[in-house]
């Protein structure tokens, strides 16, 4: 379901707005790129603890905007745990099944989701993903210019 | 340049600046500022755009992402509501208010938001997952037993540093934990629905039902492990391998003789 906002043009910037910045949005789609390209890894998104979809490499039979709920709940809910057992800010997670694994990266800008084989390196994915969502912590914390 | 094409321009250039900015565009440029992660700036325009026009749905719609983005879950209940106050039938503000009672555990204030969401717009996949993944739960039965023998702790193998083990039942019977009875409620709670949520999310990845997980966190890496019927849990040092890790937790499992 697309928002009800209709997106807009970015030369319509009314008069007096703020002047545009560059967009973290660069960065997330850099971010996922690396990622999806690691071995065993057949795709990925960022999506913001609300929901919205940053960005996202899946392959066109992934049901993103379901995907995307699922996983914006899942990375709310391993923040609300780490808080509620004082575990300090999660960082990744990753959980298997049959056919392949899920993983998920937790930064203040949202979730970074990764869907891999069943034969992935786990530790390498994991120590990517690690990197990645410290990279994007790195941009919450940074004002944009 | 003439003289009165210069004046012309210049009162132009003056008016230009003053001209009041409507509600609509202010709301139309933070809805893009949001999707290229420029909170500040979308927060910016969306409390200026309610000050011009505070009756407008959308402005009090995008006032509630970015709430929920900034983690203020309170404020984006707020703001919700009032979309609704104003649109009753708002399939993104009864989304957003099912998604905020699922992570405050309340599972039966959830399910009358995603149903009438889906009731008034029944394309809605985001609102069809998390529908479809709460239909899954059910409550613990009454007096429901475990097939899992005496949890004898001399028989565990429990790895040095272990901490926070805990066995739950798929549908939230806390079965055993280590710690306070403050602390087993919430890791019970917690287990079983990140176990929930997960296997939904593999479900719907076309993966099939979770066995294993790892969550790293600040202090310690947890490590999970289920059946499908039941999950057990154990926080370990935080430099544990993955794969260590599993095998840990692999023999706790044993030593558990679990049978679902």
């Amino acid at each position: 379901m697309a928002d009800p906002q209709t997106t807009t043009d970015s030369n319509s910037t009314p008069p007096g707005a703020p002047v545009p910045r560059p967009s973290r949005a660069q960065a997330f789609r850099e971010t996922l790129s690396e990622l999806t390209r690691l071995d065993g890894v057949r795709g990925g998104l960022i999506v913001t603890p609300d929901g919205l979809v940053i960005t996202s490499e899946l392959p066109p039979r992934f049901p993103v905007e379901a995907l995307a709920a699922l996983a914006a709940t899942l990375g709310r809910e391993l923040e609300l745990g780490a808080t509620r057992l004082e575990r300090g800010a999660f960082k990744t997670a990753l959980f298997s099944a049959d056919d392949g694994t899920v993983f998920v990266g937790g930064s203040p800008v949202g979730y970074v989701t990764l869907v891999a084989d069943r034969n992935v390196n786990n530790e390498g994915v994991r120590t990517a993903l690690g990197r990645a969502v410290d990279r994007l912590r790195g941009t919450w914390r940074t004002p944009t210019p | 340049m003439g003289l009165a094409t210069f004046l012309e321009r210049t009162w132009s250039g003056i008016t230009g600046l003053v001209k009041p900015r409507s509600a609509s565009s202010l709301f139309r440029l933070a809805d893009q500022y949001r999707h290229e992660g420029r909170y500040e700036d979308a927060a910016e325009l969306i409390t200026e755009g309610l000050r011009v026009s505070p009756n407008i749905a959308v402005g009090h719609l995008l006032d509630a992402y970015l709430h929920v983005v900034f983690r203020e879950m309170p404020a984006a209940k707020a703001s919700f509501r009032r979309v609704l106050g104003l649109d009753p039938y708002h399939p993104r503000a009864l989304f957003g208010l099912a998604r905020i009672a699922l992570e405050e555990g309340d599972i039966e204030g959830c399910r009358p938001f995603l149903d009438r969401a889906i009731q008034y717009f029944p394309d809605f996949p985001e609102a069809k997952a998390l529908q479809e993944m709460v239909a899954t739960w059910t409550a613990p039965a009454p007096g429901a037993s475990t097939a899992i023998g005496t949890i004898s702790a001399e028989r565990l193998r429990l790895p040095p540093g272990a901490q926070d083990l805990v066995l739950t039942r798929a549908d939230g019977t806390l079965v055993f934990a280590q710690g306070s009875e403050e602390r087993q409620k919430h890791l019970g709670l917690h287990m079983t629905q990140v176990y929930r949520i997960a296997s939904a999310t593999l479900a719907r990845a076309g993966l099939g039902a979770m066995r294993r997980g790892v969550i790293e966190g600040a202090a310690e890496t947890t490590f999970l492990r289920s059946d499908g019927g039941v999950i057990l849990g154990v926080a370990l040092a935080r430099e544990v391998e993955v794969g260590a890790g599993l095998v840990q937790v692999g023999r706790l499992w044993t030593d558990l003789n679990i049978k679902a």
